[in-house]
């Protein structure tokens, strides 16, 4: 009964752990259908999405907000998959799509540089020099993504429950740890842990709702009741009213909708 | 024309940046004043003599003489003795009952500050609209604006009246008397209100009883038949926990059921037995307990059935705590200079301090009823306090914020209201029957109340409004400093070789109008200062009667309607469920119709 998120870097082997996870915890695993689901949800293609969240942001990413955006749809997407638990979801950032929630066991699986190199080099077929610098320009792409939005090291370890680098041990010793973990107490569902859960997927679809518009806005829920800061003294400009109207009749799980504005966001805000 | 001189550029400099800084509020506009009266003196424009001489102008002693007047009449509780017999001569309409207590503000309004006197009338106000059932909305714009209005009887009704004879005296111009102004003012007063009664309908909201707050009247709406609005009352749920309720869970604490289902705990039982009355957020519930709530009633049924608690028929631990006679809720408007204001509500902490507990808050169109302590309290916000009317007393008493109460158990002190009515009545009597300055005559009047015990000396000390007082002795200097460098001289000359030859009255409408635009963007005392001593330029270039130049300023400065920026409107905002919207519409009419009023009393009284 807890999530599991599997972190890794490109060719690390983590896509192999994160199935023998799922298959032996019978677990549900989910990575591209969160990209598919808010596709189809908010009209977006699939590769557009992928690049939000996979490349770092550009200079004029930094204006248009479209990345922000598209990260506000992926998260979303992916809080609905999981309020159900029993979930390896080994898809891109989901150690940091899934802050805030209680019975998440973090895992980040890394390898040996040179399997890694010889991975690539029999599956694309080219040489151990391009190999090499494929591998590094995508690890380099992961970081800048991580800082830039989240102002993070993806290798920091202490963003981690686990960290596991495949090398000695071998993939089978990797979900042996990762189960047992995933059995201890700390990462079991709680009714409180499953209600966060939940809240999260609402104060995301509201973010969602509201973030092409007002992408600066943060967004909290307990228990239903969405809180929505803004920065500056006056909530209640007309667009932003009329645009929460409409969120509190299309968006489902709202019990009670209120602005508050000129308030520091709480860190769990989305 | 003299010629532009460095002085003259460093004084505009000087003007403009006092402009921009009371624009964007960076810093206070008191604090502006302060640094104008330092700067100034820094920079030669001004002796160091003359920075200062503001602090002890006939003009800051007068206000502080009338604070001290109105703060001694407010502790009298004649306002509410005030009322009864008002409304009895307003009879039962609203426009009745408007115009009777728009004349009564404004005549208050017109001895001491006007502010002073909107907040004094507040709590009378709401409980006028709970007793006659008036939206508070019909009534709380007509009379902001008549205390405002009414700040134009006499010459100390307002501050850039007060101002205006000490803005005279470097042009040895004649001085107005008290009641020079009072034609003028009653007559925009009587035009105020007749705006009101006659086309109330088409620019006042039309708010329910509730002021027309979807959100807060929904929720009412919903707690069902127990509400009576005209009593301040508000619905509770009586519920109990059961033996097992925190087996197996995490605790759950008062502040938890806020935040989760929006209801708010009012008492609680803590063991073995002790009935609490307004709680702590931090008190834990407990099991096999009873509590009592209020909020919406699909709220409470959420609660109950989430929490696993059961919400019983009717009130039965706690039917005599919570009745009516003994508590109840109040809508408590954060006053101005309230010791509230800029602190969070957990930071105020009403239940552990004053044992009344905040059910919710109300600003600009939004009614906050979830983690309402982070919010951070401003002058004009409502609280919907929660407590035993014995508790709200005491709260009432500290001032921080302006509410009514059940009138059986309101204070009066009637020996002291005499007292007040004698004081002010002397000191009216020296300055018109025997002519002495209006600073030492309102002084009089003012030590006359402290040694007669109206108020002590304290709280005279405690009542003077510093930012006033320093706002208006540090703009002083730059009136000085605009007339001295010749500053003043020069853009009067320029405006008027632009706008050519005029007659006195375009004239006078003109100054008018830009008395009116200054003192939307910036506060009436800076457009004052500014102002004067360039309009009595003007006038005297123009050939008209400097005298009259200055009367249009030190009046169209009060003519602050079309923004909720005068401290009135800022007021009544919130009670009043205002939109800025509601401000413009009302407000420009009263404006237009004040302009016209003035220049026509003006006209007719000194022929101009």
């Amino acid at each position: 009964m807890c999530i599991i998120t599997i972190s890794r870097g490109s060719f690390s082997m983590g896509k192999a752990v994160a199935e023998q996870v799922a298959r032996r915890l019978n677990y549900q695993l989910i990575s591209r259908e969160v990209l598919l689901d808010a596709g189809s949800r908010f009209n977006i293609s699939e590769i557009k999405l992928e690049k939000a969240i996979h490349d770092a942001p550009g200079i004029l990413d930094r204006y248009r907000q479209s990345k922000q955006s598209y990260i506000a749809y992926i998260r979303s997407a992916l809080m609905e998959r999981i309020t159900d638990d029993n979930v390896v979801y080994h898809g891109l950032a989901g150690h940091l799509l899934l802050t805030g929630i209680g019975h998440v066991l973090k895992i980040r699986i890394s390898a040996n540089m040179e399997k890694r190199i010889a991975i690539v080099m029999e599956k694309e077929g080219i040489t151990a020099e391009a190999a090499r610098h494929r591998i590094q320009e995508d690890d380099n792409q992961r970081r800048k993504w991580t800082h830039s939005l989240y102002g993070q090291d993806p290798l920091d370890a202490s963003l981690y429950d686990l960290t596991i680098c495949i090398d000695k041990l071998s993939i089978d010793h990797a979900v042996d740890f990762i189960c047992q973990a995933a059995e201890t107490e700390e990462f079991q569902s709680t009714p409180r842990n499953i209600q966060k859960a939940r809240d999260m997927a609402v104060a995301c679809r509201v973010k969602a709702a509201l973030v092409d518009d007002f992408p600066n806005v943060g967004v909290t829920c307990e228990y239903g009741n969405v809180l929505i800061y803004v920065k500056g003294r006056d909530p209640a400009t007309g667009k932003l009213t009329r645009k929460l109207k409409d969120v509190r009749e299309s968006v489902p799980g709202i019990n009670h909708l209120e602005t508050h504005a000129g308030i520091e966001f709480p860190l769990d805000a989305v | 024309m003299e010629p532009l001189t460095l002085d003259m550029i460093l004084v505009m400099s000087m003007i403009g940046l006092a402009i921009f800084l009371f624009i964007v509020e960076w810093v206070r506009v008191d604090v502006v004043a302060i640094l104008m009266m330092v700067s100034l003196p820094l920079l030669h424009l001004v002796s160091p003599k003359e920075a200062f001489v503001g602090l002890s102008s006939n003009a800051v002693v007068s206000i502080i003489a009338v604070i001290i007047i109105g703060a001694g009449l407010d502790r009298t509780g004649m306002i509410n003795r005030l009322v009864a017999p008002v409304l009895k001569i307003a009879g039962k309409s609203s426009s009745g009952i408007i115009t009777a207590i728009s004349v009564t503000v404004a005549i208050i309004s017109s001895f001491m500050q006007n502010i002073g006197a909107a907040a004094l009338f507040l709590p009378a106000i709401q409980r006028i609209s709970k007793m006659r059932n008036i939206p508070l909305s019909r009534l709380l714009m007509p009379i902001g604006f008549s205390a405002i209005l009414g700040g134009t009887i006499t010459l100390v009704g307002c501050s850039p009246l007060i101002l205006l004879n000490d803005l005279l005296t470097p042009f040895n111009l004649k001085p107005f008397g008290l009641f020079d102004v009072t034609p003028i003012g009653l007559a925009l007063v009587a035009s105020g209100i007749l705006c009101f009664v006659v086309l109330g309908r088409f620019i006042l909201p039309q708010g329910d009883q509730k002021g027309g707050a979807e959100e807060s009247s929904a929720t009412l709406a919903a707690a069902g038949e127990k509400i009576t609005p005209d009593t301040g009352e508000i619905a509770f749920y009586e519920l109990s926990t059961p033996d097992d309720f925190t087996d197996y869970r995490d605790p759950v604490f008062v502040e938890d059921l806020r935040r989760r289902y929006l209801v708010n705990v009012v008492a609680i039982t803590e063991p073995p037995d002790y009935k609490v009355i307004s709680p702590l957020p931090d008190v834990e519930v407990r099991s096999g307990i009873d509590l009592a709530v209020s909020g919406d009633h699909k709220d409470v049924r959420r609660m109950a059935s989430a929490e696993g608690m059961h919400l019983k028929e009717t009130l039965e631990i706690y039917k005599d705590s919570l009745s009516p006679q003994a508590s109840g809720s109040v809508e408590a408007v954060v006053a101005p200079r309230s010791m509230f204001a800029g602190r969070s509500l957990a930071d105020i902490n009403f239940q552990d301090r004053y044992h009344v507990t905040p059910l919710s808050v109300y600003r600009h169109e939004e009614t906050y009823r979830a983690k309402i302590g982070d919010i951070v309290v401003q002058v004009g916000d409502v609280i919907t306090l929660y407590g035993t009317w014995k508790r709200l007393m005491e709260l009432q008493k500290e001032g921080a914020l302006l509410f009514s109460l059940p009138s059986d158990v309101e204070e009066m002190r009637p020996e002291k209201a005499l007292w007040a009515g004698f004081w002010l009545i002397t000191a009216l009597t020296m300055i018109m029957g025997f002519k002495i300055q209006l600073s030492v005559s309102l002084m009089t009047g003012a030590l006359g109340m402290v040694l007669t015990r109206v108020l002590n000396i304290d709280e005279a000390y405690q009542a003077v409004d510093w930012r006033t007082i320093f706002l208006l002795a540090g703009l002083i200097p730059l009136g000085i400093a605009t007339e001295k460098t010749g500053a003043a001289a020069w853009i009067a000359h320029t405006i008027l070789s632009v706008i050519g030859d005029v007659s006195p009255i375009v004239l006078l409408m003109v100054i008018g109008i830009l008395s009116t635009l200054f003192t939307l963007v910036i506060s009436n005392v800076g457009a004052t200062v500014l102002l004067v001593p360039l309009v009595v330029n003007m006038a005297i270039a123009a050939h008209t009667d400097p005298r009259m130049a200055a009367l249009v300023v030190g009046l169209a400065t009060s003519n602050s309607f079309m923004l909720p920026t005068h401290q009135v409107n800022a007021l009544y905002m919130g009670p009043g469920h205002y939109r800025t919207v509601d401000f413009i519409k009302a407000g420009a009419l009263v404006s237009v119709v004040f302009l016209v009023v003035m220049i026509a009393m003006i006209s007719l009284l000194y022929g101009i």
